[in-house]
C-alpha cells in the first residue's frame, strides 16, 4: 500500500539493467547517507549513497578501479579516470569515453 | 491488424497528412515562398537555401532532397518556386513521374518581378488546394508506413525507458510489414557492435563499422572532444556521461529486428524492414534526412524536451521522465513516466504508443503541429564553388 508521501515515487530508488552493471541509473534524487533500493537485473541490491546525487545520474554499485571499464546496460560506457569508491556519484569528473579520442603523443 | 486512415497517391504510397507545400528551390526566393505560403492557410513552406554551385556529395543530396520533400506522400500538391528554371523543369519532370500535383514557377517567368512571383503563386497554390481538398482518407495498412526515429536533448530516462519502448513500437511495425529508419550516425559510437550484429549480411556489418569509422575519425581530425558536443552539454547536466552511453541509449530505438541496409542522407529505403541512415545526429538535419526518404511520420523522444518537429511529417514528442512529462504537459505526444517510475515495464507501454501513431496517421494532430513548430534543413557537407 502506497502513502502519500510515496506517490510519484519510483518502485526503486535506482536501476541497472544488466547484473553485470557495475553502476546504477538513480530514479529520483538521493540525499547523502540514503540507503538506496537498486534493481539490478532481477534483484534487488541495497547502497548507501556516499553523496547527494541528483536524478538520472549514476552511482558506483562497488568500488571501481583507475582504467576499469565503467558497466551500464552490461557494456562499456567508458573507463575510471581515477579509483571510484562505492556508493559515489559516477560522471564526467571520475568517468571518460575511450571513443573519439586523439592518439596520446 | 492495426490499420489508419491515409490518403492513398497515385504511385501507391500512402499520406498521412493532405498539405500543399510552397518549396523554393534556392534561397534566392525563400522569403517570396514564405510570404505565398502565409497566404494560403495551412500551407507549408520550405525553403532549401542552397542551389548553384553545389558540387559532388552535396549536390547529389540536395537533388535526391529536393525530389524527397517535392513529392512526398503527405503532400496533396506541391507549388515550387526558383531562380534556376533548368532545375525546376528537371524536378518537375521527378515529381509528375510520382504522379504529385504541381505547379512552378520560376523567377525569369515573372521578369524576376516578385510581386508578380507571389501573386502568381498564390494564384496556383489556391488552385492546387482546391483540387487537393477533393480527396479523401481510406484505410491503409500499417504496411504503408515508413517511421523515422529521433531522440533529442536525451537525459538517462531515455536510453533507460523512451528510446527501448521505441524500439518495441519499431518492432511491431516491422512485423506488421512497415519500415523504420535509425539515424544519426556519431550516436552509434559504442553500441556499433550490437548494430553490425544485425545487419543482414556481412558486407552490411563492415559498412556501418565503418560509417562509424568515418564520423569518429572526422571528430579527431577536427581536434573536437565529443564531450560537450555529443552528449551535449545538455546531456551532461542530465546525467550523460560519455558518447558510449548515450549511444547504448539511442540505438535502443531500432528494437532487435535484422537490419536491411545503409542508406545515404534522405535515400528511400528499397524494401521494407529496419534501416540504418549514415546522417549527422542534430535533429533539424536529421529529421529531413527521414522525411526526404519518405517517412511520413517522425517517432521523436526527449528528456529533458525538445520542441523541434519536422514540417511534413508529424512528429510524435515521448518523454519517460516524470519532471518534463509534467512541466511540458500540453507539448509531448505521449507520457512513458510510468515506465520509468516502475509502475509498469516499457513494452507494456508500445501498444498505447503504437495506438497514438496510428491515431496521429488518421489525422489528430500533435502539438508540434497546433504549436506551428516544423521546418525541413537538408544538411551540407563540403565547398561549393
Amino acid at each position: 500500500m502506497k502513502g502519500e508521501a510515496d506517490i510519484g515515487r519510483p518502485a526503486f530508488d535506482a536501476i541497472a539493467l544488466a547484473p553485470a552493471d557495475n553502476v546504477a541509473t538513480l530514479l529520483r534524487a538521493v540525499p547523502e547517507g540514503a540507503v538506496l533500493r537498486i534493481r539490478r537485473g532481477a534483484a534487488v541490491v541495497e547502497i548507501a549513497a556516499a553523496e547527494p546525487i541528483a536524478m538520472g545520474h549514476k552511482i558506483a554499485l562497488g568500488p571501481i578501479a583507475a582504467g576499469a571499464p565503467v558497466l551500464k546496460y552490461g557494456i562499456p560506457i567508458g573507463e575510471a579516470r581515477v579509483a571510484i569508491a562505492a556508493g559515489t556519484h559516477v560522471h564526467v569528473h571520475n568517468l571518460q569515453s575511450r571513443r573519439a579520442r586523439r592518439p596520446s603523443g | 491488424m492495426a490499420e489508419f486512415m491515409g490518403y492513398h497517391r497515385p504511385d501507391g504510397r500512402v499520406g498521412v497528412r493532405n498539405r500543399l507545400l510552397v518549396l523554393s528551390v534556392g534561397g534566392l526566393t525563400g522569403p517570396a515562398a514564405r510570404r505565398i505560403a502565409s497566404s494560403l492557410r495551412d500551407a507549408a513552406c520550405v525553403i532549401l537555401p542552397y542551389e548553384a554551385g553545389l558540387i559532388g556529395e552535396d549536390k547529389a543530396i540536395h537533388d535526391r532532397a529536393a525530389l524527397g520533400l517535392a513529392s512526398h506522400p503527405n503532400l496533396g500538391g506541391v507549388l515550387m518556386v526558383g531562380d534556376n528554371p533548368v532545375m525546376l523543369e528537371r524536378l518537375a519532370a521527378g515529381v509528375t513521374a510520382r504522379g504529385t500535383p504541381l505547379a512552378a514557377i520560376s523567377m525569369d517567368d515573372c521578369g524576376n518581378d516578385v510581386f508578380e512571383l507571389v501573386a502568381r503563386g498564390g494564384r496556383a497554390g489556391a488552385r492546387l488546394i482546391r483540387e487537393m481538398s477533393r480527396q479523401r482518407r481510406a484505410p491503409a495498412p500499417l504496411s504503408a508506413l515508413t517511421v523515422g526515429l529521433e531522440c533529442g536533448r536525451s537525459d538517462p530516462s531515455s536510453g533507460l525507458v523512451a528510446n527501448p519502448l521505441l524500439g518495441h513500437v519499431a518492432d511491431a511495425l516491422v512485423d506488421a510489414g512497415g519500415t523504420a529508419i535509425l539515424g544519426e550516425t556519431t550516436e552509434w559510437l559504442g553500441a556499433e557492435h550490437l548494430l553490425a550484429a544485425r545487419a543482414r549480411t556481412p558486407e552490411l556489418a563492415a559498412a556501418i563499422r565503418a560509417a562509424v569509422e568515418r564520423r569518429e575519425a572526422a571528430a579527431v581530425a577536427a581536434g573536437v572532444d565529443l564531450l560537450g558536443t555529443n552528449p551535449t552539454p545538455t546531456n551532461i547536466a542530465s546525467g550523460l556521461s560519455s558518447i558510449e552511453e548515450k549511444s547504448l541509449g539511442s540505438t535502443a530505438k531500432s528494437g532487435s529486428r535484422p537490419i536491411e541496409g545503409l542508406l545515404g542522407y534522405g535515400e528511400p529505403p528499397a524494401a521494407p524492414g529496419l534501416w540504418v541512415m549514415d546522417a549527422p545526429a542534430y535533429a533539424p538535419e536529421s529529421l529531413t534526412g527521414f522525411v526526404a526518404a519518405g517517412a511520413q511520420l517522425i517517432l521523436f523522444t526527449t528528456g529533458v524536451g525538445n520542441s523541434y518537429v519536422s514540417a511534413l511529417s508529424p512528429t510524435v514528442k515521448v518523454s519517460a521522465n516524470p519532471e518534463t512529462c509534467a512541466r511540458l504537459n500540453g507539448q509531448l505526444d505521449f507520457d512513458a513516466s510510468a515506465a520509468f517510475l516502475g509502475e509498469t515495464a516499457p513494452e507494456a507501454l508500445a501498444e498505447g504508443l503504437l495506438g497514438t501513431l496510428c491515431e496521429i496517421a488518421g489525422g489528430t494532430r500533435t502539438w508540434g503541429e497546433i504549436l506551428g513548430e516544423g521546418d525541413e534543413v537538408v544538411s551540407r557537407f563540403g565547398a561549393a564553388l
